[in-house]
């Protein structure tokens, strides 16, 4: 009986949020805010698709032009080049192979093989719905579950943060190459060398700077990403004079629904981890989508089809770097923390409209949360209509010579570089980057692992030294935490996994349980 | 051609300068601010020069530079056009480490004539958790176990850490001093519980402070500050009197424009400023962002950027995270 009347009084104030929430976007709905709705998802897309414009500075970009309109449209216009940047760089990721953000890179590892098979189409229709479900999944779990979330995301300390990195880094060992299996560790601690270039963050001691002020602030992500993606593929492409994928097979516009069904599982899986990466402070979009791709290789029956265009894994990564929106929306709106870099800018944004988020948010701005959210929904409807109109007519770039193409294409990694701060360093930077991760493309050395040190990189150096600080030198903290031992368990599984020995006796004794129960084609799907 | 066009321009200038001379402002004046859109200097910023607008009758446009070591992009930018005092620099305290860190050339008051609005006090804040009701409390505690109580006051060499190692001095208390990467992340880490204490300002832990997660035990400034739906937080001085020694040190949010501006600029300018401070919106302002207001500039300012700058720099030089001795560019120690 007593159960009955929670859920009753439950699903009360469950109907009475939805009216709530249906009333708030039936009052957005104008004509202007439209216009503005999608002018910006759309220069959002953009943003991403283009190497080196990121969510963050799209965002950024918006806050100035915004100043001075009305808070609700300023929002729109915001949260819509948020959500529009975040999906727009699996365009590049998929087509190009030269990840748009940061956050779209681990698409890139299964993306582009799908689009050299002519699947390119497919796959972007697909992530464009992932992308959709994800930011919904976020923004439901921040309306309705944000407490309990926040409550989670506190108990990721500096210890625990330093072990999801160290699960982050150790999926570089997965990635590997058909003659060398520690080829991606190698890849991997050549990115975590260059992570550590700059003032380290806790003590301010400069490292490898040879006493050039540029190198003080560190190694940006950006430049690095777009050095080792874009220039080797620039060159391989004019060199071999190859097409880029095939552009001819993309037929249908609608998502292959039954497709998404069958990957629900992994939609879910991937927009939980999303939601709780971003809930956690100063972790985002980029590190969410390696996560999930961890993940979802980890508890593949057929983790040897990723690498090769498996579709979950595209799933995967662009349903958890949209989820984190949502996530990282969480603790900015409820602490006043942002969970992520773009929610740092988006943080300025609401400062500069004269709202401080915080505990206190709902009884200075009341309702606030709720036009938030409602507009984050816009903005994810918004995208999905822009990149279902969109994706049909992008592919159409790969029709283009890749002569006359790929110039342009380095041409806009130039720029993007540089657009990041206007620091001429990046320039410097992504160059030689570029050359020397060529050559380790030309000996088959995967490239991901590298920009994975980049990026998890200062968050396990940084946690590292700030747990031993916080313990006063003492180890043992790290391994005693219950959220730490969970980690350490699933990091000593994934290598396990990594060495062949012990995967050919797991798949051995596999087989032998699962008998003739595994459908041949189950990997591919 | 070359020559004449030279020449040209030379006697342009020269009647434009002298135009601008008896007539300032007769044009839109550019503020470029050295930290990002939305950060405290940028509103403060678009704030005062909406006032000062007004009182000048011409546009002020806001921009934001940002990027190089310290700020250093924007001041480098702003140092770089004429002295008329048509592009100003949006600014705070902490671009008075950029010379030492390698990204301006020179002492910050050889090169700006500063105006600061004003800033939000620091504030000594522990989580509920830690059982401490008073500053004394917690200086008592700290004292009893040397180094035993962990603090975070954002990163090293940084106003909170300045401001937490001077509570050290005054008081005699020793605290654990954990480094964040900034304000956020520190007061994020306080919230998980992994420090007790915090040290950053008033405005940035306001919502913790109403919503009951942070208990406020002091403010760093000789008066206290009330905080509206709160209450009042007691001065720090009060217990330690002996703290006015190191303290205050809080932050210096305003503008500043070239040293060799005409004086006729300066006076404009100031007149324009001082009067646009002792307005009704910026005493809102300061009532919403937990400031308070200073209204110094020319040399008041200076002496405060002077004494700051000092801190600063052989602070970051003892941590050895300054590129440059503060001794270079003649610096004088605290």
């Amino acid at each position: 009986m007593e159960i009955l009347d929670i859920l009753a009084a439950l699903s009360d104030h469950f109907f009475l949020r939805v009216g709530e929430f249906g009333f708030k976007i039936w009052e957005l709905i104008t004509p202007a805010n439209i216009l503005i709705l999608f002018g910006a998802t759309i220069l959002g897309i953009v943003f991403g698709a283009l190497p080196g414009l990121t969510a963050t500075l799209g965002v950024a970009l918006l806050t100035t032009l915004t100043y001075g309109i009305d808070n609700n449209t300023a929002f729109i216009a915001l949260l819509a080049i948020y959500v529009g940047a975040v999906y727009g760089g699996s365009y590049a990721s998929i087509l190009l192979n030269i990840p748009g953000t940061a956050a779209a890179a681990a698409t890139a590892v299964d993306g582009y093989p799908l689009a050299l098979r002519g699947e390119g189409g497919r796959a972007l229709g697909m992530t464009t719905t992932a992308s959709l479900i994800g930011t919904v999944f976020g923004l439901l779990c921040l309306i309705l579950i944000a407490p309990m979330i926040i409550d989670l995301a506190l108990k990721f300390t500096t210890f625990e943060k330093f072990w999801l990195a160290m699960f982050g880094i150790t999926i570089s060992g997965t990635l590997t190459s058909r003659d060398l299996v520690y080829k991606g560790w190698i890849a991997g601690l050549i990115g975590l060398w260059l992570a550590c270039i700059g003032q380290e963050q806790l003590q301010t001691f400069p490292r490898y700077t040879q006493d050039l002020p540029e190198l003080q602030g560190g190694i940006e992500v950006v430049p690095v990403l777009i050095g080792a993606f874009g220039i080797p593929q620039i060159i391989k492409v004019l060199r071999n004079r190859a097409a880029l994928g095939k552009p001819a097979e993309f037929k249908r516009i609608l998502p292959e629904f039954k497709t998404i069904a069958r990957n629900l599982h992994h939609i879910f899986r991937s927009s939980g981890l999303g939601v709780f990466i971003g809930a956690i402070p100063g972790i985002g979009e980029d590190i969410a989508g390696w996560v999930s791709y961890g993940v979802a290789k980890n508890t593949s029956r057929h983790p040897e089809t990723f690498g090769k265009g498996e579709v979950k894994a595209v799933v995967s990564t662009e349903c958890a770097n949209n989820a984190c929106i949502g996530g990282a929306l969480i603790p900015l709106l409820t602490l006043g923390i942002p969970g992520s870099p773009p929610a740092a800018m988006l943080l300025g944004a609401l400062m500069l409209h004269d709202v401080t988020p915080g505990p206190m948010i709902e009884f200075e701005n009341p309702g606030f949360i709720m036009g938030f959210t409602a507009i984050l929904l816009l903005a994810a409807c918004a995208m999905w209509i822009s990149g279902m109109v969109l994706a049909k007519q992008v592919v159409k770039v790969l029709k283009i010579p890749p002569s006359l193409f790929m110039p342009i294409i380095g041409v806009l990694c130039v720029i993007g570089s540089y657009a990041l701060g206007l620091q001429i360093i990046n320039l410097y930077l992504m160059v030689p980057v570029g050359i020397v991760a060529y050559f380790l493309t030309e000996m088959e050395y995967p490239i991901a692992p590298l920009v994975i040190g980049v990026i998890l990189g200062p968050m396990a150096d940084e946690n590292l030294r700030r747990g031993l600080m916080v313990a006063n030198g003492d180890i043992t903290e790290f391994f005693t935490r219950p959220w730490c031992i969970g980690l350490i368990v699933i990091i000593g599984l994934t290598i396990m996994t990594q060495i062949p020995a012990i995967r050919r006796a797991v798949e051995r004794s596999w087989n032998r349980f699962a008998g003739g129960f595994v459908r041949p084609t189950d990997g591919n799907e | 051609m070359k020559r004449a066009l030279g020449l040209t321009t030379a006697v342009f200038l020269a009647a434009a300068g002298s135009a601008f001379a008896a007539d300032y402002p007769t044009r839109d004046i550019t503020t470029a601010v050295v930290w990002g859109a939305g950060g405290g200097t940028d509103v403060c910023n678009r704030t005062i020069m909406a006032e000062m607008a007004k009182v000048l009758d011409i546009n002020i446009n806001v921009i934001n530079k940002t990027g190089g070591v310290a700020g250093a992009n924007g001041m480098n930018y702003v140092k770089g056009q004429k002295a008329d005092g048509y592009t100003l620099v949006g600014l705070s305290e902490s671009n008075v480490t950029s010379a030492v860190q390698g990204g301006f050339d020179s002492k910050f008051t050889d090169v700006w004539h500063p105006f600061i609005v004003g800033g939000s006090p620091d504030v000594v804040s522990v989580i509920p958790s830690a059982g401490v009701n008073s500053f004394k409390d917690l200086i008592e505690k700290a004292k009893a176990g040397p180094g035993s109580i962990k603090a975070c006051a954002s990163g090293a060499g940084s106003i909170h850490h300045l401001n937490l190692l001077a509570v050290q001095d005054g008081t005699g208390a020793e605290f654990q001093f954990v480094p964040y990467k900034g304000s956020a992340p520190c007061q994020n880490a306080a919230l998980a519980g992994e420090v007790s204490v915090v040290v950053t300002s008033v405005a940035e832990q306001q919502q913790l402070i109403k919503g009951k997660k942070f208990v406020p035990l002091a403010v760093l400034v000789a008066d206290a500050f009330t905080i509206d739906g709160f209450g009042t937080i007691p001065s720090a001085f009060g217990d330690y009197p002996k703290l006015s020694e190191f303290l205050p040190i809080m932050q210096a949010i305003g503008f500043a424009i070239h040293n060799d501006a005409s004086d006729n600029v300066k006076q404009t300018l100031g007149d324009a400023f001082t009067k646009a401070m002792q307005g009704d919106v910026m005493k809102k302002f300061a009532d919403e962002k937990y400031y308070v207001l200073s209204g110094a500039h020319g040399d008041d300012a200076k002496a405060v950027f002077d004494s700051l700058e000092s801190q600063f720099t052989w602070k970051l030089f003892e941590l050895k995270a300054a590129k440059f001795s503060p001794a270079k560019f003649g610096i004088a120690k605290p």
